[in-house]
């Protein structure tokens, strides 16, 4: 076959082209406006989406002696970064991942010969001590994206911030059409053992990982009252699988346990040995979570027994009547303005234990 | 980089803008030909240099099978280009495969050994670019096309970006005549090739990441036993999952190099809607099954030696379409059902080609139902991890267990029950006729609403960015 001859073509219907893409781009741009504008009248303003792409970014900002924070969402919404560098005099790196254990992230900075600063870990324990699943999956999830993290994706990351901050509707905890699907108020059968929603959107974030949370979950009304009523059943551990033993699937969760407790305490010493410097923080929770938690893991249990065995210093909230005083809106975080004054109250206990 | 990504539809605006703006032909194929390093070097650098390699490579060999005067000659560079392509591809992807299954050997064997765990990363797309330019020295050896004099060309048909890393496997001999002139800029032609991204990313980023993987991602990952509602729910999601992401990514590839003024052939014909394996696999991945067709099933003797050689050799075709997808022997076992069940129609079809009520309608209808539960139940073993998931998901189906669990929630369902009945109804609606003749019969008010729906629709998924199920391929 002699190169100058093409054996085939491809047929393109015979339309007024012009005119459909005109038609398709106006009838789009109008579907858009419109949900930005519906997003907008329903309380949603543009912010980013705390994505595992923003929290490799704020991976790479670690240097050898910053500081920290790694945990859970409380670290995120409680901890005040402007507050933080006045007390220590540096800017402190958020890592802490909201619906995560930490253990992978410490697990990392230890394994991270460079790295010999101060880690602040913001420690539910229920969370921190989770065999596998969803928690530890998260964590991961945004380990491997700093690890693996292409040219690519860095681009569509910048790209994507330009538009999280300019665009209400682009949610990925509430407006994806995956989320919406979800809201669909469809019943499930009795047997199905479907895990809890995720809360929907109650925060902003900005590009250090700040989270604060928004007025109207902050005060009371229906966001507030469905973000609360979210936690139980989030903080409830599910049954354990039907076709494991109950007494061996307990005797590996266990183990898991314990080995989390040893590997910690590893992951401490590694980083201590370095010159870094660990301290757990045991951020305030209210009303039914706090007494859900206190029942599943009481203060003399893993807390306790977490600092003996790290030989790491710890602040429980609980503790010191200045922490101690602050209610969480929706129970599990304090608002925006609490969360300056908490850090402000938390700072010198903070460094006073430290300095130990 | 990919398809569905903020940074694509920068890069495409870019590279579509500037390709149309520059007079020059040659700069334009130069333009494409960095624009392609460039996309496939944003996955990792070095892997652009291998692309190259293997490139230059075929580009030398095919040269030398040309001027190659004796057939035993043409023959042994066609030979050293099979066995360096595959010995790249072999070495990449089915190292670690090839060792552990020579320790379980050994081990058999009673001999202790423990090989060293090579730590590759898998250069993305190496089975496609490796079929791309392979298709280049098989076809020069068999006379099919004269090779090419233009290094920058074969370059350009190895690494064109949009069928790059997952297909559609176009081979030189179809994309070299489109590098000697330029196309003409047709308005039409462009706004089509818009047209079929649109509809490839919805496919992609909607019927496939949105609605049923979070089904089929649940089942499979499932440890213990399940509801045979669950497990053929679960199944029923990957069988839509594969197909929208797979057929997305060539409607995707092909609307992109139209775009550009390229024809790239179809990948899929509504393969759903096909009655038997043998009309299934002339519908899916055509152009894996054609390549397959062309250079080992004819090769090996194809027809010629009778039913039951003809039956062999669909078997090894089969058996290594089945490795050609991933290094494990799930996908063997894929294989083989699948060649089975061609060779087992070509057995009924010499047994009833006499009679006349297999092409009743109703009968039709009955076999592509009967060919796409087959199809479903070999899906369990191409997406499985291994073969205690998939034996576990086949008992499911059979409904071994009575008291299995019920994990997927009735949204999850309905969805994918919706997903696969509007599937199964466009293949077979489709199923004589193209996309092409389908749009050009839809009337003109509904082209431009339907459009702007698939549009809006992938902007409400806010780009979750999943990657392709065959870039792993």
């Amino acid at each position: 076959m002699p190169l100058s001859t093409f054996s085939f073509e491809r047929s393109i219907p015979a339309l007024s082209w012009r005119e459909i893409l005109v038609a398709t781009v106006l009838l789009a741009a109008g579907a858009t406006i419109a949900w930005e504008v519906r997003a907008r009248s329903e309380g949603y303003r543009p912010t980013l989406n705390d994505t595992p792409d923003l929290w490799a970014d704020r991976r790479r900002a670690v240097q050898p002696d910053s500081l920290v924070i790694i945990g859970d969402s409380r670290a995120l919404f409680d901890l005040d970064l402007d507050v933080l560098e006045q007390g220590f005099g540096q800017r402190p790196v958020q890592l802490a991942l909201a619906g995560s254990c930490a253990f992978p992230v410490l697990k990392e900075l230890a394994t991270d010969e460079t790295f010999r600063g101060t880690i602040v870990c913001s420690m539910v324990p229920a969370m921190f001590f989770a065999p596998g699943g969803p928690l530890l999956e998260t964590s991961e999830k945004a380990l491997k994206r700093y690890r693996t993290q292409n040219l690519a994706q860095r681009a569509g990351h910048r790209v994507g911030l330009l538009l999280e901050e300019r665009i209400a509707f682009l949610k990925d905890s509430d407006l994806t059409l995956d989320q919406l699907l979800k809201s669909l108020p469809i019943p499930n059968r009795p047997t199905a053992q479907v895990g809890p929603r995720l809360p929907p959107y109650f925060q902003t974030v900005d590009r250090e990982r700040r989270m604060r949370m928004i007025d109207s979950c902050a005060n009371p009304g229906p966001l507030q009252t469905r973000v609360k009523t979210g936690w139980p059943p989030l903080f409830t551990p599910p049954p354990p699988p039907s076709f494991v033993p109950r007494e061996a699937f307990l005797a590996d969760v266990g183990k898991a346990i314990e080995a989390r407790f040893a590997n910690t305490a590893a992951a401490v010493k590694k980083i201590r040995d370095r010159g870094g410097k660990v301290i757990f923080v045991r951020c305030p929770v209210s009303g039914l979570l706090k007494e859900i938690e206190d029942r599943a893991t009481p203060r003399a249990g893993p807390w306790t027994r977490l600092l003996a065995e790290t030989s790491a210093p710890g602040i429980y909230f609980d503790d010191f009547p200045e922490l101690a005083s602050f209610d969480c809106p929706e129970w599990s975080h304090l608002s925006a303005p609490d969360s300056i004054e908490f850090t402000k109250r938390l700072v010198p206990r903070l460094r006073a234990a430290l300095e130990k | 980089m990919l398809f569905n990504s903020l940074t694509f539809i920068v890069f495409f605006a870019i590279v579509v803008s500037a390709y149309w703006l520059l007079p020059s032909w040659n700069n334009r194929k130069n333009l494409l030909l960095v624009a392609s390093y460039v996309f496939y070097g944003a996955w990792n650098p070095p892997f652009a240099a291998l692309l190259f390699a293997t490139s230059a490579l075929d580009f030398y060999l095919g040269a030398r099978i040309a001027a190659a005067g004796e057939p035993r000659s043409r023959r042994a560079w066609m030979v050293t280009s099979v066995v360096v392509n595959l010995s790249m591809l072999g070495f990449f992807k089915y190292g670690n495969f090839l060792l552990e299954n020579f320790q379980w050997l050994l081990d058999r064997a009673g001999i202790m050994y423990v090989p060293p765990h090579l730590d590759l990363f898998l250069p993305i797309g190496i089975s496609f670019y490796t079929f791309h330019s392979l298709s280049y020295t098989l076809d020069v050896h068999r006379g099919a096309t004269q090779p090419t004099r233009s290094l920058r060309d074969f370059l350009l048909a190895v690494s064109f970006f949009p069928q790059l890393v997952a297909g559609p496997i176009v081979r030189a001999a179809d994309f070299l005549p489109q590098c000697v002139a330029p196309p003409a800029p047709r308005p039409g032609r462009f706004i089509w090739g818009l047209l079929l991204m649109t509809l490839g990313l919805f496919q992609k980023t909607v019927l496939a990441d949105t609605m049923p993987s979070s089904s089929a991602d649940s089942v499979f990952s499932f440890g213990g036993p399940l509801s045979v509602l669950d497990a053929w729910i679960g199944v029923l999601a990957f069988s839509g999952q594969i197909f929208f992401d797979f057929a997305g990514y060539s409607t995707c590839a092909i609307g992109a190099a139209l775009c550009l003024g390229f024809e790239l052939r179809d990948n899929f014909r509504f393969p759903y809607a096909a009655v038997g394996f043998s009309d299934f696999w002339r519908r899916w991945h055509i152009s894996l099954s054609t390549f397959l067709r062309d250079y080992l099933y004819i090769p090996l003797g194809g027809n010629r030696g009778g039913p039951i050689r003809a039956g062999v050799n669909l078997m090894i075709v089969m058996l290594i379409g089945g490795l050609w997808h991933g290094a494990a022997w799930t996908f063997v076992v894929w294989g083989v059902i699948h060649g089975l069940c061609l060779v087992l129609e070509r057995v009924l079809r010499a047994v009833f080609r006499d009679v006349a009520w297999p092409a009743h309608p109703g009968v039709q209808i009955l076999l592509a139902l009967g060919t796409y539960a087959v199809i479903c139940l070999a899906w369990v073993f191409f997406r499985a991890s291994d073969f205690a998931t998939a034996a576990r998901l086949v008992s499911a189906m059979a409904g071994a267990f009575p008291t299995g669990s019920a994990i997927l929630s009735t949204r999850e369902i309905l969805q994918v029950g919706i997903v696969t009945f509007a599937l199964l109804l466009a293949h077979w609606a489709l199923r004589d006729i193209t996309i092409e003749i389908a749009v050009a019969r839809t009337p003109r008010w509904l082209l431009p609403v339907l459009w702007a729906a698939m549009l809006f629709a992938i902007i409400l998924t806010q780009g979750n960015g999943h990657a392709f199920i065959y870039f792993q391929f």
